[in-house]
């Protein structure tokens, strides 16, 4: 069943004296449950793209559909995962996963045995009384995913979330978010410019070209998991991305 | 502090009241005119002992706190408006930044024209000195919240007066806090000078009362007392609220 449907959306910027075309017309369908990976050159507008169908920026042309209905505006349906986190400093972690849930108007009783269970799930428990200055940059993200994964929604939107990670903590993530998403059965669509992640996580790779960007390509990845980054098996794989790629980078 | 420091500030100190000691023991200028620490001494705890001394903190201070808390209240409100509401920058903005460069004193006449020689005419010279470093570093700390925190914020369903409180005070905070800081110090002079110039209660009126009888080191032994008064509140009250936030919100 398809969950997202992104249609022909176009979006310009104002660069001072000219217009940017950063996104050219991207198509893509998500069924429900998919790990769509995103790659492309830098700068190309995968960004823009998760925050279109985020809602935080609306496209100049086309449309996206979420259940068949078009978006608007933000919803808790569709949440997104920040870069850098975007955790809020002044909360301590169980405040920070709860935030959505206390938006919510939720009674504080329910909204702790949610976020425990999350907490749970993240390995943050014993961090619940911590501020975000007193965690690790591995540890920000379990924080920031667990506080996307307690507002239950069907999509989760992730823009590179594990770019800052140090190599030891990307892996460990790695293997965790697969299971995450086999646990909950999100539909997932994840932003990276590591084709290695992105064929260890995704259950599709969309490759986009370069500005005006369109995807370029969509390729299917069906091997056993939970996949690891070092799985000799993913390499052809990852140098038919890589291949894909190539081209656009030089061009930009 | 390291103890090296505090010996350092200590020997500063006794030397100043030495000199002061032995200039006055010279007898170069009448003891009516430069009092001997000792006379100031004695003067403080005469005024201490009947009283009029802690009724005079008392009633700056209450009035000051009043003040205080007025611009708090109205320079957040001010700020959140100009930073959020471009419209209200431009036209308010410009007014605010005017407002701001009149000292507190030069509202006086008008504090005595709209609300005679009451406490209401000190508190509104108070709150006025006040309320533009508030706001605009409100304005400020708001205009510099990470985008992410908010969209992030909105995307977990905030919006309205919850947005406001749950993210954009606390996100501004830092700065807001040194708005609280230029706010508390233009509040004190606002208040002192109110209460020269009214007459009516507090320290500025024993300064003044000082003037009336030519007790030069009643006059002395107030200053000190408001001299005092400002180090503790800086250095103590703001200093520790500026360390917790700054740490907390992972600024140092
Ligand atoms: N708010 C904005 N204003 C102007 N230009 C923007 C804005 N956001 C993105 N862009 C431009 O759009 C293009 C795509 O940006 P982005 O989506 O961040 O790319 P990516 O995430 O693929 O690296 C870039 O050239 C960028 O400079
Ligand atoms: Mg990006």
């Amino acid at each position: 069943m398809t969950k997202l449907e992104a249609k022909n959306i176009v979006k310009y910027f104002k660069h001072d004296s000219h217009q940017l075309k950063a996104l050219g017309g991207v198509n893509l369908e998500i069924d429900d449950g998919e790990f769509v990976c995103l790659v492309g050159p830098s700068g190309c507008g995968k960004s823009t793209f998760l925050r279109i169908v985020a809602g935080l920026e609306t496209p100049d042309e086309g449309q996206i559909l979420f259940d068949g209905k078009p978006v608007t505006a933000t919803g808790p349906e569709r949440i997104m995962v920040f870069q850098e986190g975007a955790l809020f400093p002044w909360l301590r972690v169980q405040d920070n996963v709860e935030f959505g849930l206390k938006m919510a108007g939720i009674p504080k009783e329910e909204r702790s045995q949610i976020s425990k269970r999350y907490l749970d799930m993240m390995q943050l428990t014993k961090f619940a009384n911590s501020y975000t200055y007193q965690l690790s940059t591995g540890m920000k993200q379990r924080v920031a995913i667990a506080r996307a994964l307690v507002m239950d929604p069907d999509v989760l939107l992730m823009d590179e979330p594990f770019a800052a990670l140090d190599a030891q903590t990307r892996d460990l993530l790695l293997v965790e978010m697969q299971l995450i998403w086999e646990k909950t059965k999100k539909t997932i669509l994840f932003v990276t410019h590591n084709v290695s992640e992105a064929t260890v996580l995704g259950t599709k790779v969309a490759v986009f070209s370069n500005r005006p960007s369109k995807i370029k390509k969509l390729i299917p990845i069906n091997y056993k998991r939970p996949r690891l980054a070092e799985d000799e098996n993913l390499l052809p794989l990852q140098q038919d991305i890589l291949s894909e790629l190539r081209p656009e980078v030089k061009k930009g | 502090m390291k103890a090296n420091i505090i010996l350092k500030k200590i020997a500063f100190y006794i030397i100043i009241v030495a000199v002061w000691q032995a200039i006055s023991m010279t007898n170069v200028w009448p003891s009516n005119i430069f009092p001997s620490p000792y006379e100031v001494g004695e003067d403080l705890a005469y005024t201490a002992a009947d009283g009029s001394l802690f009724f005079g903190i008392g009633t700056s201070i209450l009035r000051l706190l009043v003040g205080l808390a007025i611009a708090i209240g109205g320079g957040i409100v001010l700020g959140i408006f100009m930073a959020r509401v471009e419209v209200v920058n431009q036209t308010i903005g410009s007014l605010v930044l005017g407002l701001q460069s009149i000292p507190s004193v030069a509202w006086v006449p008008l504090g005595i024209l709209w609300f005679g020689l009451t406490d209401a005419g000190i508190i509104f010279v108070t709150a006025i000195g006040a309320i533009f470093a508030v706001t605009i570093n409100t304005y400020t700390g708001v205009k510099n919240i990470n985008p992410h925190f908010i969209e992030a914020a909105r995307n977990m369903g905030a919006k309205g007066t919850q947005l406001v409180t749950s993210v954009l005070i606390p996100a501004a905070f830092p700065y807001m806090i040194s708005g609280f800081k230029q706010g508390w110090a233009f509040a004190w002079r606002g208040v002192i000078g109110a209460e020269l110039l009214f007459s009516f209660l507090g320290l500025g009126f024993l300064l003044n009362v000082g003037r009336q009888l030519n007790d030069v080191s009643q006059v002395i032994a107030i200053m000190l007392v408001i001299m005092i008064i400002g180090v503790v509140i800086d250095g103590v009250i703001f200093k520790r609220l500026e360390d917790k936030v700054m740490s907390r919100w992972g600024l140092r």
